[in-house]
This record gives structure tokens, C-alpha cells and sequence, in this order.
């Protein structure tokens, strides 16, 4: 990527629109055999890019303990109904 | 009394100009409620409603342009108790003054609404709705948290469907009061508490499933419209409601119907996005190899074009010219030979004296097979018994081989 943002730091969505940008240029034949390979291998660097972004996170589902008003914990949070106490009440 | 000339002289529209910008500047006649009775109604094809509020004793005429009545979610009828908010003012046309209705309520809501009514212009008034401040929601999320009752319907639907959308989600519940006279504030508060402690969080979803205007007023206070729209992170209302709006709506940079809703509208649905890109993937693949295809074609006609202009073409001109010169050439050979030919003829008349027939005159004979015609030159070409014919001068004579002998010189 010739762009000095970090990966991390440019959204899923703008690498798809580059994705289908790189699209159309392809559709349209317009480029030379050089520039037609470089741009083919950036839109499979894309898109494996962009499959890493959606694999990113790890699923976790947390609940947050409130302590003081600097201090907190999670603890993981249990979906069945009643399980949970809620300290502030 | 001709004394009229003298003193003033309106026109009518003057008149009547004059007496509507009176109206207008009395600030008691502006931005008024009015409680009535709805009668008269007609709603005319342009849109526009015309109706009569009146009340035992008396009645005003009213009208409640299109862009107002827009959003009206009742239709008035006769006899509708009503509260209307508006402006009296002139329709100078007719001298006549009347009530510009903004807004039209049903009198039975009672004073909840009439707060809500009041905070909610206040809070337009000051920015707190614009469009301009609200902040956009990242296209894939990866933290959210949900503040809500741990333990209602509300956290279980936000979890299962956000999860069924988007399987490796991380979300943090953070629990809380969401009716009562405290839970306004609690909720507020759990709002700030994340903007301080949690910066990666994305955004919250805020709200509870539905219930009366009373069970839903948390969503309708002041304090919690506040750290709504002072919260750094996307704020998103999920307040279970089906017609009407809380102000936590208003000001939240999305809002939702219900909490289902709001994990349905806030996270992406991961298959789709992955065949989406799978198929932007293809697409590029069979349209990178459809331009090498064409590139091929292109060297191979630019290749066939330069047969006629290129190196290539100037060695079959030569080839050609190789061609040329070397049938002249042949030519030329030709002549020779026919000339030299000519000349062995001339030649062969002297040449006679040496042909056979002149060495059999002298005494020499020519000895062939029969059959065959063979001449024969040496003893292998003849057995003992074979038929032969010896030429001489002026004939042939048949003979037959009695014995082969060879003779040494």
C-alpha cells in the first residue's frame, strides 16, 4: 500500500470501495499488461485484507463491574435469564 | 364633517397589513397553546386542513398547513378534544384572523406528553437533533456494549442476533436500571463511564423493550439527552416503542424501533460481506485474465501487422528479388546451353566419323541377346546356350553361345 495509514487504521468499507474500484478498472481494459498485473495483486491483497478485518475479533461476551468511580472488572456474562446480580441495584 | 381629506386615508390591504403585522408582534399571540374542540373539519386536496376550534362560548378559525400536519400521527375529526399549538395571525384576503396550527394534540394525553412536547422543542431549539452532530457508525464493529437490564428481553435479543450476524463479536454488557425515577441518571452515568474508561468500544446501544410512556420516561429526561449528545462514542436508542419517539431517539446518532432492530441495523451480517467479497474477488480474477487475453490478441495482430511493415517483410523482399534473379539467371543458363547445343550440332557432322556404324564399315561387330537387344561386353552377361545376334556392315547373323572362354591381354 503506497498509503502511509496502517492497515488497521483504514476501514473495512474504503478497502472495499478500492476493491471495487480496482474492479472497474479491470472491466475497463484500459491498462497496460504491467499495470493490469500490479492492480490484480492489489486487489488480492485487498481482499485478503479485508477477510483479516471481518476474522479480527474474537467472540466475547462480557459483563462490566462498576466499583468506584475509577474502578472497574468484567467478569463473562451468562445469557440465562436470573443468573446475573447487578451490584448497583 | 368634510373635513376627511384631512385626516388619513387607507386602503384596504393597508389596512389589513397593518393589522396582521399588530398580531404578529404581540408576543402573547405567538407560539400559544390553545385547548378546544375540533369542528368544521376539511381536509383539502392540496393538503392543507381547515377546521374551527371552539369552545362553549366561542370559536376560532384555524388552518394547519401541509408541512405541519406532516407528521401528524392522528387524523382530527369533529368533535376531537384537542390541544394546538400555533400562531393568530391575519389572512389579509378576507380581513379575517385566524389560527396558524403547528401541532395538534390529543387533550387526553395529559401532562407526561406536554413535558415531553416542552423538552423536546427545547432540545431542538439548542442543536441537540441536528443531523450535522451526529456521528457516523463504523461499517464493521468489533466492540459494542449494550447498556440495559441484564436480565430482560432486550439483552438476549441485542446478543443472539448480533452474534448470528456477526459470529466473533465482542460485546460488553453493562447493566442497568432502565425504569424508574433513578434510571435516567444511572443510564447517564454508565455513558460516561465508558467514554472515560473504554476508548475502543465502537458504539452503545442503549434501551429496553417496550412498555407504556410511563415504563419508557427514563428515555424521555433531560439529563439522559445530555450524555447522549456529549458522548464521544456513537450512541445508538433502542427503545421498544411501535408509534412513537422517545427524545433519547432524537438525539442518538441512530435509533432503532427495538433492540432486535438495533442489532439488525447496527451489525453487518458477516456471510453476506464475505461472499460480497468473494465475488468482487472473482470479478477481478476474470477480469484480470480477460485483459491478458486481450493483451495476447493484441501482440499477436501487432505481430501479424509487422509481417507487412517490419524486418520481416524487407527479407521477403529480398527473397522475392533472390527469386526474380535467379529464374533470369536460369534464363540466361538456358541460352547458353540451347547455345551450345547448336553448336555441338554443327559439330556432329564431323563428329560421324566416329560413330559405330563407321567403326563396324572398318570390320568391327556389335554382339547383342536375344531377346533384349543387350549389348554385350563381357562373358557374365551370356551363358552357354543363350541366343545372339552379331551386327555387321550390312546385316546381322543368329548365333548361339557353344562355350565361354576368357581370354587374358
Amino acid at each position: 500500500m503506497k498509503n502511509k495509514k496502517k492497515v488497521e487504521d483504514i476501514p473495512f468499507e474504503e478497502y472495499l470501495r478500492k476493491l471495487e474500484k480496482i474492479v472497474n478498472q479491470l472491466e475497463e481494459g484500459e491498462l497496460t499488461l504491467d499495470e493490469s498485473v500490479k492492480t490484480y495483486e492489489e486487489g488480492m491483497n485487498i481482499s485478503k485484507i479485508c477477510l483479516e478485518k471481518l476474522n479480527k475479533t474474537k467472540k466475547k461476551i462480557e459483563q462490566l463491574v462498576i466499583e468506584g468511580e475509577e474502578k472497574y472488572s468484567t467478569k463473562p456474562f451468562s445469557e440465562k435469564k436470573g443468573e446475573n446480580t447487578i451490584n448497583e441495584f | 364633517m368634510n373635513n376627511y381629506t384631512e385626516s388619513k386615508i387607507y386602503s384596504v390591504s393597508k389596512l389589513n397589513k397593518y393589522i396582521k403585522n399588530l398580531f404578529e408582534n404581540d408576543f402573547n399571540l405567538q407560539e400559544i397553546w390553545i385547548l378546544g374542540e375540533i369542528s368544521n373539519f376539511k381536509l383539502h386536496s392540496s393538503g392543507h386542513m381547515y377546521f374551527v376550534l371552539k369552545d362553549k362560548e366561542s370559536q376560532i378559525r384555524c388552518v394547519m398547513f401541509r408541512g405541519n400536519n406532516r407528521n401528524l400521527r392522528f387524523m382530527p375529526v369533529d368533535g376531537m378534544k384537542v390541544k394546538v399549538r400555533g400562531d393568530v395571525s391575519v389572512y389579509e384576503k378576507r380581513g379575517e384572523y385566524q389560527l396558524y396550527v403547528k401541532e395538534i394534540i390529543e387533550a387526553g394525553k395529559g401532562e407526561l406528553y406536554l413535558a415531553f412536547e416542552r423538552l423536546k422543542a427545547k432540545l431542538r431549539d439548542e442543536g441537540l437533533f441536528s443531523e450535522e452532530v451526529k456521528k457516523k457508525l463504523p461499517f464493521i464493529p468489533q466492540n459494542i456494549a449494550v447498556i440495559t437490564s441484564p436480565t430482560g428481553a432486550a439483552i438476549r435479543d441485542v446478543i443472539t442476533i448480533s452474534l448470528r450476524r456477526f459470529p466473533n463479536l465482542s460485546i460488553l454488557v453493562v447493566p442497568s436500571l432502565v425504569q424508574g425515577t433513578s434510571a435516567a441518571q444511572e443510564i447517564a452515568k454508565k455513558i460516561d463511564f465508558l467514554n472515560k474508561h473504554f476508548k475502543d468500544i465502537d458504539f452503545i446501544i442503549i434501551g429496553r423493550g417496550g412498555g407504556s410512556l410511563e415504563e419508557l420516561w427514563a428515555f424521555n429526561e433531560e439529563i439522559l439527552a445530555r450524555s447522549i449528545y456529549n458522548s464521544k462514542i456513537p450512541i445508538v436508542s433502542a427503545v421498544g416503542h411501535e408509534t412513537d419517539f422517545t427524545i433519547s431517539d432524537f438525539v442518538a446518532d441512530l435509533r432503532s424501533p427495538t433492540p432486535s432492530a438495533a442489532a439488525e441495523m447496527t451489525i453487518p451480517d458477516k456471510n453476506s460481506l464475505i461472499n460480497n467479497l468473494s465475488l468482487l474477488k472473482s470479478k477481478i480474477t476474470r477480469a484480470a485474465k480477460r485483459n491478458f487475453e486481450l493483451k495476447t490478441e493484441k501482440i499477436n495482430s501487432v505481430s501479424r501487422s509487422l509481417k507487412y511493415q517490419g524486418p520481416e517483410n524487407k527479407i521477403n523482399q529480398y527473397y522475392q528479388y533472390i527469386d526474380e534473379f535467379s529464374a533470369r539467371l536460369n534464363s540466361r543458363i538456358k541460352y547458353l546451353v540451347e547455345l551450345y547445343e547448336e553448336r555441338v550440332k554443327k559439330d556432329s557432322q564431323r563428329l560421324d566419323s566416329l560413330s559405330p556404324w563407321a567403326v563396324i564399315e572398318r570390320g568391327y561387330s556389335i554382339c547383342r541377346k536375344i531377346p533384349g537387344r543387350e549389348i554385350i561386353k563381357r562373358l557374365e552377361q551370356i551363358e552357354v546356350g543363350t541366343k545372339i545376334e552379331v551386327i555387321i556392315s550390312d546385316g546381322k547373323i543368329l548365333s548361339k553361345v557353344e562355350k565361354k572362354e576368357v581370354v587374358s591381354n
